[in-house]
């Protein structure tokens, strides 16, 4: 029994794709060691002095539940229910637009404060881990929103949008992972 | 061909004082016996491998005879195998003993006695400076007493460097922000090279000082005066 | 020498200048002359497999060449002791070994092999191309972009000068603060993007487009080696991106990671450092289990061990970093134990050696160019091996290490390994690319004399280092006694270029004075040879069914066609688009908006980046492809 071009193509996409965030993984995760190494840095600011709570809870909320709204457009894709797919993308992105901004309010905030990446190795790593984070959130939400003029139009065939939203899927499942091993080694030791 | 032969010839000569292989303190006797060690396991290895390899190749030509044959295959010889496995396991087992022993032996500095002479060694591109305890110091130029321990605290100034007198004894690099030790006891006076061994830079290779062991009556008089 | 414009140049980047400037001109009268436009679109915009494996053989033999003139530069300047030859003193010195190393590992040796992997692989294991062609031609432009980035220095009278390792603090923009380590920085990045990208499109394609029957327990070994290090590149990689993404905030944004820590760096530098030799010598080994397999006409000897042993070494591999640390200071017990897993890695090599002698044993062995190759690859490599174990001996380390007995070490096995395994494979899968066979006997001059030069090049380099020589020098005096052993090197180096001119010349005779051979010149057992030479697109139409290992072999030798499986799974789509090569363009400006600190530059060049992943977005191949089974 021949598979379907369709299909077949979609799992060698899959396949390749799950392997590249495998490379994206092992970034994060010289990074999180990097984090990790520096943390707290001998001299200059210590962690508990710059960090703020309210701006992370607000952050993380939002972006925690990106992907479960994300998960409504993916349920909408089984059976091609529009409306679910365009309420999904919609509030996923208006989400992960609230994150990137109070991401960048927080990276202005410290380093208004004097919290510079130059200041220690600490914050140099702090902003390298998050701010290479933050880089994949915005990465996201362009990837959105050409998925959602992709829809608008109505131009490519439905099987290959269906193809492009789950690979998007798994890309921003995956970003809001390393957004909580982010909360988890990050912030969380020096804000309790 | 003849002057190939020469060359050789040279190439000969000067192995037979390769400075790593006479060394001057027990320390690179040990790092010399261990050397000589490993060559001569892996030379029974060589020399196996070298002796099948000549005997198979030319056994087992293609000749006007056999260009038809089609050879019987063999998918693999579970004894031949597990006898390739374990013999090498051997082996490496005779080797890593020692290698254990030692590279545990060299970390751990002796007892430290009233007599040890310690020497803080201060490296920058391209300059070794030596420091001794009574304030006494050099520049690309270390003189050490025969017979005693001699401890360098090896510090840079700028990049990594590393620091090798090849027949005293093996490197330790000098890392900016970080205190490593060498020390090891001279046995013979004489003068030996020092070298930057770890690439820092435009005259990494010029970046040198000599070692001169001398008598300790000597080494004293030298220290007290000048 | 001064001059007018441009100011003070050293006499060799001026020659380089003249040089290229005249090859240039030759080459553009010579594809005017033969009107050869339509060719070079038609590789410019090629997704094709073949295609692209032969553009990067034929790239990394000019990038060889180009390399391989340090190397006798080098020698050169190391003839005697107190030379002082043309420029090559101090930094010039320090420009060229570093050139030499970077080259050679990055645009070189994984080059080849990748290029031998896109040639080979689909076509052993019955795949119609790779399973992303868009993307194979993407990684191809990447790596062409990374390495004229990192050429491009030389011209501009900056070629990075902190060696391939790139040491910090050295590479920090304290001690080396010109655009010199900049242009390392970003050719890697570029080019190491590519390998990324192919790594995954290589495991991909062997995961799921092997043919109907050919389980991974019947894959040929060249493919098997080809996965495992596919898997090296995906861990390893990454790594050395995340090292020199922070190395560039050190540089260029005031962070101080690697000034406070140089051990971090060499740490991170050797995780990735280490497995990348292993990427390098894996192809090889499956290179030369073929070839030997195909000339010794047997099946290889003990082909599940032989499986489990590149895994193994593969596995090993990461847990060995270390060995290239035993002087910085780590302690005993973590000398102690990077020493043991070393060792340990000699077993299953040994396995491997084994393995090959006795596919030798009792087969009637043809010993045409390839095979050459592969015979002089066993005792060359354990040569290597041995001294490798050596090396392993922590303690005995201290002295062997960063001295010329390493040098000689890592040439046996890179040179020994490496690039004989690469020349056996492009004599052996030439008919692939090109349709033709290369001449036997300029091949077997090739061979003599490369390995003979070989041996003189780097066996007294060990005595060299034994007697104290450090590597890396750009000197040495009368009283360090090591003449002798330098002086038969830069002979050795002179007669391995002099063989490399043989390369030349039978790829000219050859193309000159031959016909196209059939599929089957080498009588070989594998998949590969059951399709035309040069391997056309989409060559297995119909799809064979395989029932064993050496499926073609077995066939012949039973006198019985290869069966036809039914209804195989669809291809992966081939486009003709130029999206590649203007994309890898448009990185390269990036990155020398970077090199020099130009803001502009790096935000034009990266919003093109953006845009280029807009216009891919909405010319998706697949759409077409897609909307086809729709209508159906």
């Amino acid at each position: 029994m021949s598979q379907s071009t369709s299909e077949a193509l979609f799992k060698d996409k899959r396949l390749g794709f799950f392997l590249y965030l495998g490379v994206e993984a092992t970034m994060f995760a010289t990074l999180f060691a990097t984090y990790i190494i520096y943390t707290p840095a001998p001299e200059g600011p210590a962690p508990e002095s710059v960090y703020e709570a309210r701006t992370v809870i607000l952050a993380s909320i939002f972006l925690l539940s990106s992907s479960g709204t994300l998960l409504v457009a993916e349920s909408g894709l089984k059976d091609w229910t529009l409306w679910k797919i365009w309420t999904g993308i919609g509030i996923t992105f208006l989400f992960g637009a609230i994150f990137m901004g109070l991401e960048v309010h927080e990276f202005y905030k410290y380093a208004h404060e004097g919290y510079t990446i130059g200041a220690n190795n600490f914050l140099g790593s702090f902003y390298v881990l998050v701010g290479l984070h933050a880089s994949h959130v915005l990465f996201g939400l362009c990837w959105m929103s050409l998925l959602m003029v992709q829809l608008k139009k109505n131009a490519i065939p439905r099987a290959l949008f269906i193809e492009k939203h789950k690979i998007f899927n798994y890309y921003w499942h995956f970003v809001d992972v390393i957004w909580v091993l982010i909360i988890i080694i990050v912030y969380t030791p020096f804000l309790i | 061909m003849k002057r190939l032969f020469i060359m050789l010839g040279l190439v000969l000569l000067s192995g037979c004082s390769l400075r790593v292989l006479d060394p001057k303190t027990s320390t690179g006797q040990d790092q010399a016996n261990l050397i000589y060690l490993s060559f001569g396991i892996m030379m029974v290895v060589l020399v196996v491998v070298f002796v099948l390899f000549a005997l198979f190749v030319t056994k087992y030509r293609e000749t006007e005879s056999n260009q038809n044959v089609i050879p019987e295959d063999s998918a693999g010889d579970r004894r031949l195998e597990i006898t390739w496995t374990v013999i090498p396991v051997i082996l490496l087992t005779i080797l890593a003993i020692p290698t254990v022993q030692i590279t545990y032996d060299l970390a751990s500095t002796d007892a430290e006695s009233e007599e040890t002479v310690h020497i803080d060694v201060v490296a920058e591109q391209f300059n070794w400076n030596f420091n001794y305890e009574n304030g006494k110091a050099t520049e690309n130029e270390v003189i050490i007493p025969k017979g005693q321990e001699v401890v360098f605290h090896l510090e840079s100034a700028d990049v990594v460097h590393s620091f090798w007198i090849p027949q005293l004894s093996g490197k330790t690099d000098v890392i900016p922000g970080e205190e490593l030790v060498q020390s090891f006891t001279p046995q013979e006076t004489g003068t030996y090279q020092g070298k930057c061994a770890e690439f820092c830079g435009s005259l990494h290779a010029v970046m040198r000082f000599e070692t001169k062991v001398v008598e300790q009556d000597e080494f004293e008089d030298w220290l007290d005066n000048e | 020498m001064q001059l007018p414009l441009v100011g003070d140049i050293p006499s060799d980047v001026i020659a380089a200048w003249v040089l290229s400037a005249v090859m240039g001109v030759v080459l553009f009268i010579f594809v005017m002359k033969k009107r050869k436009w339509p060719l070079i679109w038609e590789y410019m915009t090629t997704t094709h497999h073949r295609k692209i494996g032969t553009m990067y053989i034929l790239v990394s033999i000019i990038f060889f060449f180009r390399a391989g003139m340090d190397a006798l530069f080098i020698r050169m300047q190391l003839a005697v002791p107190n030379n002082d030859f043309w420029v090559f003193q101090g930094d010039k010195y320090n420009e060229v070994f570093t050139t030499h190393g970077t080259m050679m590992i990055f645009f070189v040796a994984m080059p080849f092999l990748i290029g031998l992997m896109n040639v080979a692989v689909p076509l052993q294991i019955g795949a119609n191309d790779l399973a992303f062609p868009y993307l194979n031609a993407v990684s191809f432009w990447l790596f062409l972009a990374g390495g004229l980035i990192f050429n491009m220095s030389f011209f501009m009278n900056a070629a990075p000068n902190a060696g391939w390792t790139a040491y910090t603090p050295l590479s920090t923009d304290g001690f080396t603060s010109g655009p010199n380590n900049n242009y390392y920085i970003f050719g890697l990045q570029v080019s190491g993007l590519g390998t990324i990208m192919t790594a995954i499109n290589m495991i991909v394609t062997i995961m799921r487009l092997r043919a109907p029957g050919l389980k991974m327990t019947r894959m040929p070994l060249f493919s098997w080696s080809t996965l495992i290090t596919s898997l090296l590149i995906l861990v390893a990689f990454p790594v050395l991106t995340t090292a020199l993404f922070l190395l560039t905030f050190d540089r260029y944004y005031g962070t101080s990671f690697f000034v406070d820590d140089p051990v971090y760096y060499q740490h991170l530098f050797w995780i990735f450092g280490h497995p990348e030799v292993y990427i390098l010598i894996l192809p090889a080994f499956g290179i030369f289990s073929d070839v030997i397999s195909n000339f010794a006409k047997k099946r290889v000897f003990g082909y599940t061990s032989m499986v489990i042993a590149i895994a193994i070494i593969g596995l090993l591999g990461f847990m060995v970093w270390a060995h290239h640390m035993f002087t910085v200071g780590l302690g005993a017990m973590a000398n102690t134990f990077f020493a043991i897993t070393t060792m340990m890695i000699a077993v299953p090599t040994g396995i491997k050696v084994f393995n090959w002698l006795f596919t030798i044993r009792r087969g009637v062995m043809r010993v045409t160019t390839p095979m050459l190759f592969s015979l002089g690859f066993i005792p060359t490599f354990v040569m290597g091996g041995v001294t490798g174990v050596m090396l392993a001996v922590a303690a005995a380390d201290y002295q062997y290490h960063d001295s010329y007995f390493v040098v000689a070490h890592f040439h046996y096995t890179m040179v020994g390994g490496t690039i004989l395994g690469v020349f056996a494979g492009i004599y052996y899968w030439y008919p692939k690319m090109t349709g033709k066979l290369l001449d036997e006997k300029l091949g077997k001059w090739h061979f003599w004399l490369f390995v003979i030069g070989f041996h003189l090049t780097f066996l007294p380099q060990h005595f060299a280092g034994l007697n104290g020589m450090p590597r890396r020098v750009f000197t040495y005096t009368t009283e360090d006694n090591v003449f002798g052993f330098n002086v038969i090197s830069t002979a050795g180096a002179f007669l391995m270029g002099i063989s490399m001119l043989f390369v030349i010349w039978n790829i000219y005779k050859t193309h000159k004075k031959t016909d196209n051979v059939g599929p089957d010149p080498w009588k070989g057992r594998t998949l590969e040879w059951t399709v035309a030479s040069p391997a056309p697109e989409h060559p297995f139409e119909p799809m064979p069914k395989v029932t064993s290992i050496d499926p073609y072999w077995y066939g012949k030798k039973d006198n019985r066609e290869l069966e036809v499986a039914e209804s195989p799974r669809p291809s992966p789509i081939a486009v003709k688009t130029a999206q590649p090569i203007l994309l890898a363009g448009t990185l390269m400006v990036l990155s020398i908006g970077f090199v020099y600190h130009w803001i502009w530059m790096q935000v034009m060049a990266g919003a093109g980046a953006l845009l280029f992943l807009i216009w891919r977005f909405f010319t998706d191949e697949r759409i077409e492809a897609y909307r086809k089974e729709e209508e159906r």
